[in-house]
């Protein structure tokens, strides 16, 4: 299907409908994966689709839909019956329209690569190298996945916008096993093959799995502990859930009511960054046609923004931040980053150790779930490897723990932050997110009791 | 019915042309609707439609996977070869070659059907149903402030066409219906509380009616209020706690179902949703006491987790997980019944046409006992009734667990008392199989979506239960 001709039929077809403002989309993805587990391939994926998606506001009123009917015709009905049925439901709370164009986009630099929408037996290769990297470190088996992502998007809407952007992304996750109970993760993520290293997230997943062996039942109660980039990008993730103003708007966010005020220690300025070249979340517009920025969210401890869509911004009198993410099932349009940021420190990894004398480095975790999303409190598993600290240095490995504390406690408590930073986007963590290692305080942790 | 059987068939065809040894292909096409209430505001409606084609194919010993929603034969030309020749490239890192489990090839229709179509019911009187419980939230009504309410419909038609290059050919339909209740309660002074709640069925419009939303959302909102006003803190002893229905079904589904998925038992899940504690020479070992048994079945009528055959052509059935304490059985499909030497039981299940079906649950619950709640609760000296719960997780060999609960009292002397906020029950698997000492007589379900798989697949399932005691327990936090 021509973009183009999608996107102009949605436009025409909901102006007939007597609709006042429509956001359309559409996306065209290639993307393929190789999965393997056991250091052996399990299956390869391939995924090609062409979906258009509507967003109509009329009234006070809004409806989303995403279309996988591929003709004129078939966009023609769905924007008739998905208007026919807004103008049955009750009106919303706020009247608003998308952001007046034209703009001017500026493309992002270093964002996609041609290599990539061919790229297919380069990807058994990269698994192959991932394996071999995390055994010459130790590991005696891995497990993960090498994905390629191509994106085309079209966005045109009634207001006047109209912009195309498209991407390419290669990530790796790696879990490499040196026995059953120690193991370890590493992840390349690049928006070209030129700096995709799979090697090198073997090893580090194969270090980690090997420094891991023999982990003892770690002990409850409140540590000093040093994050790994995994777990914190995880933990970002979740501090971006309630940086939406979405979120806000819901009352699931522990950030209401605290706009300009200390969220965190001075140390963390968080930002989200669609601007940042060679970077895989980059875009130059957002899905209502609003150019994206650089959207400083907290500043040296201080919350400076939520994230908005045209919605969240009427309703909350807020400026656009360029946010504006269409979904296909609950909301409709809802802001999210693009890539997370959070600023480096002055400490190596050892000097973070060093600094929390007796205390726990943890790598990575899995399966965070709040008890209150409005104050914060939430849990998560410490996975892969995790270890004691002890006068500086890095002690025996431990297992069985579970972070159980409070969100902006946590984000309060950080005292320091490595100068290295890395990328990290897994199945746990959605958003690319470039984030150090940081050293928290007074950190809860929980074991079982039977 | 789907148009586009012909391609399904065109793709296995193609498939077995090109070189594979097995294919199979599925069109799918998954019709959503959600409708949503957001502190009496209404939310956009939004349709999600997903239509599209995806053929697996084993070559070489090597498994491929592809789908395309370009349903025109060049297309999907195309997309099988790609799964052909990126599973022959594989092939150099295949340790051993992929092996499906001989089974029937089945030429049959299933569905659950709806007595009220939900494409018939307007969306004024969907919204209406949703402005109903939101009426019944009014803080005169529940005698707490609710800062935040979202009351959220869902339904969703699923309707699939599989053919395999064995000659099954299958057609299924389901319709799913869902309410989520998302309240927020407020004291000032206090703080807050809030409660998730999902009720779902594969049923038409005439499931609302059995639902009573009413009521039970506005019951539960007045509870919130009582635990905020009058809730204590957990006592930290030993003693025995009684854990509701719906605690009892996510214990089942966290801890008996994942863990005996037979791919995570394999391995092959590792880098996502992990491995398992069990390993495969653990079938036959007691895991729990005599009184737990857990049962996974996909073949309850008007189940959120029902199908009659799974995505690989298997025909369903109930699964027996745990039996009086002891492990019984894996879930299974073809690849992994394979590798144990045995048949699939079904267990194989893909979220949309774009998929690969993976080992899922259906719906996993706990056998009931004989006792009634009062009995369950007679029987405590000194504990808790946790009746429901909020947050909770558990490690990825699915071996500890925590779950913190909501709606939670005290019991003294066999009666409840006073509330009890957020008592914590951190425990080994063993450590709570061990422990249950009386199971209850009244079954409960609760919808719920289980996420597996990369790409993440959502799958509902149910979970259930009877309300369950255990004995011996020091509560954590």
């Amino acid at each position: 299907m021509d973009p183009h001709n999608a996107l102009h039929e949605i436009l025409l077809s909901a102006k007939r409908s007597g609709i006042q403002s429509t956001a359309a989309g559409f996306e065209r993805t290639n993307n393929r994966m190789v999965r393997f587990s056991n250091n052996s391939v399990t299956v390869t994926n391939s995924w090609f689709s062409e979906t258009p998606t509507i967003y109509l506001v009329s009234d006070k009123r809004r409806a989303a839909c995403s279309v996988e009917e591929q003709s004129l015709d078939g966009l023609r009905k769905a924007v008739e019956e998905l208007a026919t049925t807004m103008r049955l439901t009750p009106p919303g709370d706020v009247e608003f329209s998308f952001p007046k164009g034209p703009f001017r986009y500026q493309s992002v630099a270093g964002t996609f690569d041609a290599k990539i929408p061919q790229a297919e037996t380069e990807l058994i290769d990269a698994v192959e190298s991932a394996v071999n990297g995390s055994r010459k470190e130790g590991a005696t088996r891995a497990s993960g996945v090498v994905t390629t992502q191509t994106r085309e998007r079209y966005v045109l809407t009634s207001d006047g916008a109209e912009g195309s952007d498209q991407n390419t992304e290669i990530a790796m996750t790696i879990r490499a096993f040196a026995d059953d109970d120690s193991s370890g993760q590493g992840i390349a993520l690049a928006t070209n093959l030129r700096n995709f290293n799979p090697e090198e997230a073997g090893r580090t997943a194969g270090r980690i799995a090997k420094l891991a062996r023999n982990p003892q039942q770690g002990e409850a109660g409140k540590y000093q502990v040093v994050f790994g980039p995994s777990i914190l990008a995880n933990l970002l993730d979740r501090v971006c859930d309630s940086v939406s103003a979405y979120s806000v708007d819901l009352g699931l966010s522990f950030f209401q009511g605290m706009l300009n005020q200390k969220v965190a220690s001075d140390c963390v300025t968080l930002v989200d960054n669609a601007r940042l070249e060679n970077s895989p979340g980059s875009t130059a517009l957002d899905d209502e046609g609003y150019p994206t920025q650089e959207n400083y969210l907290v500043r040296e401890g201080v919350l400076e923004t939520f994230l908005h869509t045209s919605y969240t911004a009427a309703k909350q009198k807020a400026t656009l931040t360029g946010s504006a993410s269409f979904e296909a099932g609950f909301g409709g349009m809802a802001p999210a980053p693009h890539n997370v940021l959070l600023s480096p420190g002055y400490d190596s990894l050892e000097d973070l150790i060093d600094q929390a004398h007796n205390g726990l480095y943890v790598t990575n975790n899995w399966y965070t779930r709040f008890q209150n999303y409005r104050t914060g409190d939430f849990s998560t598993i410490i996975r892969d490897g995790a270890f004691r600290i002890a006068n500086g240095k890095l002690a025996e490995p431990v297992k069985g723990l579970r972070l159980s504390d409070n969100m902006t406690r946590i984000i309060q408590s950080i005292t320091a932050l490595s100068k290295e930073r890395r990328w990290i986007k897994w199945w746990e963590v959605d958003t690319p997110t470039l984030t150090p290692f940081a050293l928290a305080e007074s950190v809860g942790i929980t074991t079982a009791n039977k | 019915m789907i148009m586009n059987e012909d391609l399904a068939n065109f793709a296995v065809d193609q498939a077995v042309h090109s070189g594979a040894g097995y294919a199979e292909a599925r069109v799918q096409r998954d019709l959503g609707r959600t409708y949503t209430l957001k502190n009496g505001s209404p939310e956009p409606v939004t349709f999600a439609t997903k239509l599209g084609v995806g053929v697996r194919v084993i070559v070489d010993g090597a498994m491929g996977f592809a789908s395309t929603n370009s349903l025109n034969k060049d297309t999907v030309r195309s997309v099988t070869e790609a799964a052909v020749r990126t599973a022959k490239a594989s092939t150099r890192l295949l340790k051993s070659p992929i092996r499906l489990s001989e089974e029937k090839a089945w030429d049959d229709h299933w569905e659950s059907k709806m007595k009220v179509d939900v494409r018939n019911v307007s969306p004024e009187e969907k919204f209406e149903l949703l402005f109903t419980i939101e009426k019944s939230l009014a803080q005169e009504n529940v005698h707490v402030s609710l800062p935040s309410r979202i009351l959220s419909l869902d339904e969703s038609l699923t309707e699939k066409f599989y053919a395999n290059s064995e000659g099954s050919r299958l057609h299924g339909f389901v319709p799913r219906l869902s309410l989520i209740y998302y309240i927020t309660a407020e004291e000032p002074g206090v703080g807050f509380v809030q409660r998730f709640r999902q009720e779902a069925q594969s049923r038409g419009w005439e499931v609302v009616s059995d639902w009573n939303p009413t009521e039970i959302a506005a019951n539960e909102a007045k509870i919130l209020g009582r635990l905020l006003r009058e809730g204590i803190a957990p006592p930290k002893d030993e003693l025995d706690v009684v854990l509701g229905p719906e605690v009892t079904g996510i214990i089942c589904h966290e801890s008996c179902g994942h863990p005996q998925e037979a791919d995570r038992i394999l391995g092959r899940e590792a880098a996502q949703a992990g491995e398992s504690y069990i390993k495969p020479s653990m079938m036959g070992h007691r895991i729990g006491t005599e009184h737990v048994t857990i049962i996974d079945d996909p073949t309850l009528p008007n189940s959120y987790g029902f199908y009659l055959y799974d995505d690989e052509g298997v025909k369903a059935k109930a699964r027996i997980l745990i039996n009086r304490g002891v492990i019984s059985d894996f879930l299974q499909n073809r690849e992994t019944a394979a590798e144990f030497g045995r048949k699939s039981n079904g267990a194989s299940r893909c979220s949309s046409y774009d998929r690969e079906p993976i080992i899922r649950m259906g719906n996993t619950y706990m056998k009931p006992g004989d006792h009634s709640l009062e009995e369950l609760i007679e029987g405590v000296q000194h504990g808790i009734y946790m009746k429901n719960f909020m947050e909770w997780n558990i490690d990825d060999r699915r071996y500890n667990q925590r779950y913190v609960g909501l709606e939670a009292y005290m019991i003294e002397k066999g009666e409840i008392t006073t509330p009890v906020r957020n008592p914590i029950l951190e425990i080994t698997t063993p450590g709570l199989y061990g422990s249950v000492s009386a199971v209850g007589k009244q079954m409960e379900f609760s919808g719920a979506t289980c996420g597996k798989g990369e790409p993440m697949q959502a799958a509902p399932v149910w979970t259930g239960g009877p309300a369950i005691r255990l004995q011996n327990i020091r509560l954590g936090g």
